[in-house]
């Protein structure tokens, strides 16, 4: 086959965006994993690790351009670069939200419980699988599993806005106690929450909310960039 | 001109031989995508040229094969494909080039402005007067700068020069002077010779020498200019220059070049026309579709360089 450099240098090219998938999809996974088990040493880890990702990012992006420039591809291999290039970009802000995760379980004073029936286990379990889909979609040249990603976000949108209605809700419900001692706490007694907890619990569901529902828009990238190469269809980049 | 393009021809030709099997397995496989599907191509306008299935034999060597395609005016065209493809074959029957060789027959219709030019009694000089050709290789005659533009205007009658109406007094001087700016102009040419027409044009660079012979080809006022691998023989700079050029004169002209560069053909062309070994049409579209998403599979993996 003539052009055999050329060729290997777009499969290294895949390879490449592969492995960075698989690395942000580690970096999410272990981000929910601190936020649930409240492991500062693993949150730690992830938002110190979160600059090689970006530094993968940025040489995928310089060899998407010297292929572009040295090489001209056409075609599906043209695609298959711009898309590449592309991809990368929601792969890095991916790693950005999972850092955003490992961020807030480091300034998690601990002292707030969870708003009861948000079931973030659920949720993060869906933009996990949704990447995964994405990547998966991807390495195997699927365009109908692009199209299923796609449909299957609206599941992770519906359940985080959910969250942020019950979030709301929260808010409206909320009974202020003013004490004595000039300490405000939600509800009667001195064993109720205070009331500055319980407004930094409710804004850290509604930011982790927003991060993994994020997750699963960039995951739509993905496959919509896929698709693209694939069969130069913009259909779901709209 | 006529030994240079016997030439071309002959090696063309013995290139196709060695080229049709080593690529037979290519052309025989099935290609889902393609279905001719560039007959539906279709562009706003009327056809300046409109062949229709045109077949071209070689002796027994069928060389182009049920072409049938329609080129818009004022605009560029390119042709690509493997070497032995038969896409020079292809422009040199829009002026009845292969005429000139005994083993070549013709068959099918080429119409321009809608008048069959293969039709009995077309007149040969005047068709390529309307449409042009330019070589690979810049061939100006080994005369001057003024020689070179002024030739073929004075030879059709067109400037009444020489001996004759110097000493009858009707030497048409300044309209053949006007003639040669012009058309040095239009070759963008003019800034870099105006001081020296007189010139032997051998002493011309070759990017020179070449826009030399557009403007030759421009005096005979033209509406189609055929312009076989251009720039192949030029330098990068000589290239992009031939290339500006190009793209200028297809606002008054219809341009339709053969090219073995398919990034030149990208950055130039309006429409591309894939030829593929077997002297098939496989893909004709507009360049933007052709380069980004190509209908055929086999257009897909010649231009991404899987084969070829």
């Amino acid at each position: 086959m003539p052009r055999e450099a050329y060729r290997k240098r777009l499969e290294r090219l895949r390879d490449a965006v592969v492995a960075m998938g698989d690395r942000v999809y580690e970096q999410l996974d272990d981000a929910v994993t601190a936020l649930f088990t409240d492991d500062c040493a693993l949150a730690r880890d992830i938002v110190e690790t979160d600059a090689t990702v970006n530094d993968r990012c940025l040489e995928i992006e310089r060899e998407c351009l010297d292929l572009l420039a040295l090489h001209q591809p056409v075609a599906g291999d043209l695609r298959f670069v711009v898309a590449a290039f592309q991809i990368v970009t929601d792969l890095e802000r991916i790693g950005d939200l999972a850092t955003n995760l490992a961020e807030y379980t480091l300034a998690s004073t601990g002292s707030a419980s969870p708003l009861p029936d948000v079931d973030f286990e659920r949720i993060a379990a869906l933009a996990l699988a949704q990447v995964d889909r994405a990547l998966e979609a991807f390495v195997t040249d699927d365009a109908e599993a692009c199209f299923a990603v796609a449909d299957r976000d609206d599941e992770l949108d519906a359940r985080c806005v959910r969250v942020a209605e019950r979030v709301v809700r929260t808010l409206v419900e909320l009974h202020v106690d003013h004490e004595s001692n000039g300490e405000q706490r939600v509800g009667h007694g001195t064993r109720t929450p205070p009331v500055a907890d319980v407004i930094a619990n409710v804004s850290r569901t509604l930011v982790i909310a927003r991060d993994l529902e994020r997750v699963g828009d960039h995951a739509v990238n993905v496959a919509a960039r896929t698709l693209y190469a694939l069969e130069n269809s913009e259909e779901l980049l709209r | 001109m006529t030994e240079s393009s016997m030439n071309t021809t002959t090696a063309d030709r013995t290139e196709s031989d060695g080229a049709t099997s080593s690529t037979e397995t290519t052309t025989g496989e099935s290609d889902e995508r393609t279905n001719a599907a560039w007959r539906e191509y279709s562009f706003a306008g009327d056809p300046v040229l409109s062949v229709a299935d045109l077949n071209v034999w070689y002796d027994d060597d069928h060389a182009l094969k049920d072409i049938s395609i329609d080129i818009p005016e004022k605009s560029v065209t390119a042709l690509i494909g493997p070497s032995g493809c038969g896409k020079s074959t292809f422009l040199r029957c829009l002026n009845r080039m292969n005429d000139r060789i005994k083993s070549c027959r013709v068959e099918g219709s080429v119409a321009f402005n809608g008048q069959d030019i293969y039709a009995d009694g077309t007149n040969l000089v005047e068709l390529r007067k309307r449409i042009g050709m330019v070589f690979q290789h810049p061939n100006p005659f080994p005369k001057s700068i003024r020689d070179n533009v002024a030739y073929a205007p004075r030879k059709h009658g067109d400037l009444d020069r020489g001996l004759v109406p110097r000493l009858l007094g009707r030497e048409e001087t300044e309209k053949e002077n006007e003639l040669v700016e012009r058309c040095l102009r239009d070759a963008a040419l003019w800034s870099e010779v105006e001081g020296r027409l007189d010139d032997n044009a051998l002493g011309l660079s070759g990017g020179q020498q070449q826009r030399l012979c557009i403007a030759r080809c421009l005096a005979v006022d033209p509406e189609i200019i055929l312009m076989d691998e251009p720039a192949s023989a030029l330098d990068p700079i000589a290239t992009a220059k031939i290339e500006d050029l190009i793209e200028d004169l297809a606002e008054e002209y219809t341009v339709v070049i053969v090219t073995h560069n398919m990034q030149q053909a990208a950055r130039i062309s309006d429409q591309t026309a894939v030829f593929l070994t077997g002297g098939e049409l496989v893909e004709y579209g507009d360049t933007d579709q052709v380069f980004e998403n190509p209908r055929s599979q086999r257009v897909e993996d010649y231009i991404t360089g899987k084969f070829g």
